[in-house]
């Protein structure tokens, strides 16, 4: 009997956690936030100006949002496991699907059916899609990992394969060997 | 300006499903109907068919019992739902929705609207004034809602409606209006009008949706435009003032909305409007297409029993066949309307 009033608190309890941690995850979206991609884009292209302005608002907002996270999921391991962790819940917030390819000690891969350059116009070029995609995941990727592995360094490559029209994006995170 | 105000993709769905299922019936009707005619020449024994008359007679008489019972059932939750949401309707009109509370959103819904049609007019992107033009017909659609709560609310009280909210529609957006407000018939009806406000609002309550299978609510259309207007005051293609009147707006609304949906939220309207529409709708649509498809062949079979001779048997032959394979058909439904029934 004890042993089942214990299970039963401890699951109380835990729901009652994880529900407050939605709820503090859900208000870490709403404050940060960054411009749609299909309207910032053309309107970047038309200006001419703006890529350093945008990769430092997707830089400050990931930062913004990672940092957060980590704090309400208590994720304080600097490793391949907790980049893994973050970009699941960043990408499961978004509302975006996501496929976990590897997972080990210094590498972490994924493929997505769907991204934002996606839903940019049909008049914007392949080249300035292409641009745009780099940009976004550099900025985004390594605010990452500055504030998921830092001390250690780590690398992030995509094949943009969604913009060429082929199935899946990959995206790979390596950690850097230092000598 | 007004497309942006849409019947709801529920109702779509609804009139969707309709529209086949009356397809289909007419269908199986006419094939029956033709497969009976074909068959016409089989002949069929007198004690054959008086033995099937009265099966079905017996048989779809206690169906109607059935289905009586089923009605009962669903006026009674019907019944049971309306009251509660009766009972709390005169609470939110007189104070979650005081009379300040919906001057003060009215007046930032049309600060909203006024601020991103003039920006809408000044960009000559497509997808900028696409989300710039969305925000007005959204903030539009609130404004109406709030008009028609004002003016339930000023009747409640026994007030005067000035006009005041309704002098800033236009024609288009006054039709939509006077539609909104003539279909409040009923206390409970102002949960609907709520509800839509504060979807319109929010963002969808679970996380984990598939992007592509949610609207974006206004709430996250202005942080959008807040974020594009703060990177075009970097390039120098917008002035700081707009951006911070927008986001000052947008955190008063917050403040205010999220009032009404914790409210809203703790007296369980958002799951008590959709088992109250679900329950509308069998006693509604299923009882009535069910009950037309037992009674007609009850009646019919009733009008021909009586009169059956060998000679009008025959005569009635094809008439008979007819009517069984309704019954079948009204067995099919009434199945379903008592599944819908359990799923209230």
């Amino acid at each position: 009997m004890l042993l089942l009033t214990k299970t039963l608190v401890t699951v109380w309890m835990w729901r009652a956690v994880k529900k407050s941690a939605e709820k503090q995850i859900r208000a870490l979206f709403a404050e940060h936030s960054i411009p749609p991609m299909e309207v910032i884009i053309p309107i970047l292209e038309k200006t001419g100006r703006g890529e350093q302005e945008l990769t430092a608002q997707i830089y400050n907002t990931y930062s913004s949002l990672i940092k957060g996270l980590k704090e309400i999921l208590g994720l304080k391991d600097k490793n391949m496991k907790t980049v893994a962790k973050v970009w699941e819940a960043v990408l499961g917030f978004e509302g975006s699907k996501f496929e976990p390819i590897e997972l080990t000690e210094s590498r972490f891969s994924f493929s997505i059916p769907d991204c934002p350059m996606l839903h940019v116009g049909k008049d914007v070029s392949l080249n300035v899609k292409g641009k745009f995609c780099d940009l976004i995941c550099t900025a985004g990727s390594r605010a990452l990992m500055d504030t998921v592995l830092s001390p250690h360094k780590g690398s992030c490559t995509w094949n943009k394969a969604l913009i060429r029209g082929a199935g899946k994006c990959t995206v790979v995170f390596e950690l850097v060997k230092t000598a | 300006m007004h497309g942006g105000i849409r019947v709801s993709e529920d109702r779509m769905s609804s009139f969707k499903n309709s529209s086949l299922l009356i397809s289909i019936l007419i269908v199986s009707v006419v094939l029956a109907f033709i497969i009976v005619w074909l068959s016409m020449a089989k002949s069929m024994s007198y004690a054959d068919m008086k033995t099937i008359l009265t099966t079905t007679t017996a048989t779809f008489g206690t169906l109607l019992g059935i289905i009586t019972a089923g009605l009962m059932f669903t006026q009674g939750r019907f019944s049971e739902l309306t009251s509660e949401l009766t009972e709390k309707s005169p609470n939110y009109l007189a104070k979650v929705l005081s009379l300040e509370k919906i001057q003060s959103i009215e007046t930032l819904l049309l600060a909203l609207k006024k601020a991103f049609t003039q920006l809408a007019a000044s960009t000559r992107i497509a997808e900028e004034r696409n989300l710039y033009e969305r925000i007005v017909a959204k903030a539009s659609s609130m404004f109406v809602d709030f008009a028609v709560l004002l003016n339930l609310k000023l009747t409640q009280q026994g007030l005067v409606d000035t006009g005041l909210l309704v002098s800033e529609m236009d024609s288009s957006l006054y039709r939509v209006y006077q539609k909104r407000r003539q279909s409040v018939n009923k206390e409970w009806q102002i949960f609907s009008v709520i509800k839509r406000i504060i979807d319109t609002w929010e963002a969808p309550a679970a996380f984990f949706i598939a992007k592509s299978n949610r609207e974006t609510p206004l709430q996250a259309d202005l942080k959008s435009s807040i974020a594009i207007l703060k990177l075009k005051e970097n390039v120098g293609e917008s002035s700081t003032n707009i951006r911070t009147e927008v986001a000052k707006t947008l955190s008063e609304l917050n403040d205010e909305f999220s009032e009404i949906s914790k409210r809203l939220h703790e007296d369980r309207i958002p799951q008590l409007l959709p088992q109250m529409k679900q329950a509308s709708t069998i006693r509604g649509k299923y009882f009535y297409l069910a009950l037309a498809f037992i009674a007609a062949p009850l009646l019919i079979n009733l009008l021909i029993l009586p009169q059956l001779s060998e000679t009008t048997t025959t005569f009635f032959q094809p008439i008979i066949s007819i009517t069984s394979l309704l019954s079948v058909l009204g067995v099919i439904f009434l199945l379903l309307y008592i599944h819908k029934i359990l799923s209230v």
